[in-house]
């Protein structure tokens, strides 16, 4: 146990020390001072809430607002203020109007919607283990899996061109990076939107059977939805749909590699990859930084308050951790019931795209080492690089051999 | 020996009005809930769910990360 004082309001994002695990600070807050005040890039004043209690309680609370144009919304980096300041879709949106959009969109990611995928989804995730045992080892399992099996099911139930992806990734990339400018930032964000449109006016020129032609039948067609609020909800929906779970892919499989009495458990059982995956979500967590909140009032919750215009961020990897949900928080253990872990956040902005998210995940991690039983890093570990630059966590890279 | 448990009769309620559809309860008990295919919505698919489903409504419940869900016992 360490005698060391917390630090008073230190600077926010922490840096990390083990690439597999959160700032070791979040589980010292946790311990001595759970809702931690932190100072942010410009000197405003936010909380994080470290337990999955907290995190839960604020994101279900009215008296916490969601609005990313808010002027006092906290963000890490002055971009990101950029890129709230821009947003449009429904994700910076607190209800009714967050409901009204976000209901045109639910029934197309429905449960039985999604698991009516699955064959399209392992059908897919097969040709591509296929290509990379055609082309034969080592290679990137991040430029060969990773990154292709989420933009071939995106292209298959949305509708966006195969060739438009390392565009899109590009997109989704320079919106969440912590080092880029506002200037940068906001441009990205808007190429993307803008592509948007472009897409939008090629689908209603000729409709397929997809996401987007289908959402244009239903809502642009009668008047009630714009195309410019499409265009918004389209760039969400595609950078989204890329980006966490190409990270979730490199991360889980790094994950597993790492520790190989976890994998042979998973390898002697496939019926395990439903419990492992939601293992590999809660201790992978890409979202580092994320969801936010700002008070609209004096709110007083675990013992400090939480004043009117005070941001708060609810900490995935935290909560994640909590030791009061999940038994010794750091171990991966592919047969823990890790369902309440909450990478794809809680409340009204849980994740809309979740159920897709989690199929994709249970499929590759199932034929993944099926197909290649002796999967292995071929670089050290030293030498894998992880996104630390990024506000989405992963790695960047993965060199495999079988 | 086995000590017979007295399992509760129970209802599920849902509150429609703020379910954002994820459809957690429907993979955690298909039998128990659905989903309206006009906007994803929950519905409940018994007013008289069996005793021994209790169990899975309970994690139905506790999962939606929407707190939409609850389990009456009756």
């Amino acid at each position: 146990m360490t005698t060391e004082q917390l630090p008073e309001a230190p600077p926010f994002p922490f840096t990390r020390e083990r690439p597999l695990d959160p700032p070791d600070l979040y589980a010292r807050a946790r311990r001595e001072r759970s809702i931690f005040p932190v100072t942010l890039w410009n000197g405003q004043r936010a909380w994080l809430l470290t337990t999955h209690a907290h995190f839960r309680a604020v994101l279900t609370d009215p008296r916490f607002s969601g609005e990313f144009a808010r002027p006092d919304f906290p963000a890490v980096t002055k971009a990101r203020v950029a890129i709230d300041k821009a947003e449009r879709a429904f994700v910076g949106m607190d209800n009714p109007r967050h409901g009204h959009f976000r209901r045109m969109f639910t029934k197309e990611f429905t449960a039985r919607r999604m698991l009516a995928l699955r064959p399209r989804i392992e059908q897919i995730t097969a040709d591509l283990l296929d290509t990379m045992a055609r082309r034969g080892p080592p290679l990137d399992l991040v430029e060969h899996l990773a990154v292709e099996l989420p933009s071939l099911v995106m292209c298959a139930l949305f509708g966006s061109p195969y060739e438009d992806h390392t565009f899109i990734m590009k997109c989704a990339a320079g919106r969440h990076g912590l080092t880029q400018s506002p200037e940068e930032a906001a441009r990205t964000a808007r190429d993307l939107v803008d592509y948007c449109r472009r897409l939008i006016d090629a689908k209603e020129r000729a409709p397929a059977d997809d996401m987007l032609s289908r959402v244009i039948d239903e809502h642009v067609k009668p008047g009630n939805l714009s195309r410019d609020d499409l265009a918004e909800i389209c760039s969400m929906i595609l950078r989204a749909g890329h980006d966490t779970t190409t990270n979730m892919i490199g991360l889980g499989t790094l994950m597993l590699l790492n520790h190989p009495d976890q994998l042979a458990r998973l390898k002697a059982d496939p019926n395990l990859v439903e419990r492992a995956v939601e293992e590999l979500l809660r201790l992978g967590a890409p979202v580092q930084f994320a969801p936010r909140r700002v008070a609209l009032e004096d709110v007083e919750i675990g013992g400090e308050l939480i004043r009117k215009g005070d941001g708060v961020f609810a900490v995935t990897p935290s909560a994640n951790r909590d030791e009061a949900v999940f038994k010794d928080p750091d171990r991966l253990d592919v047969d823990r019931d890790a369902s309440e872990q909450l990478a794809f956040g809680y409340g009204i902005h849980h994740c809309l795209g979740q159920g897709l998210a989690r199929i994709e995940l249970q499929v590759v991690f199932a034929q993944l080492f099926q197909r290649f039983p002796n999967l292995r890093l071929a670089v050290s570990e030293s030498e894998v690089s992880f996104k630390s630059d990024m506000q989405i966590y992963g790695v960047y890279r993965l060199p495999v051999a079988w | 020996m086995v000590i017979a448990q007295r399992l509760p009769n129970f209802r599920i309620r849902i509150d429609e009005s703020q379910c954002i559809g994820a459809g957690r309860c429907v993979i955690a008990a298909p039998d128990l809930f659905d989903q309206r295919e006009s906007d994803g919505v929950v519905m409940v698919m018994t007013q008289s769910p069996a005793p021994d489903a209790y169990d899975r409504a309970v994690k139905a419940a506790a999962q939606c990360p929407a707190r939409v869900i609850e389990i009456v016992a009756i």
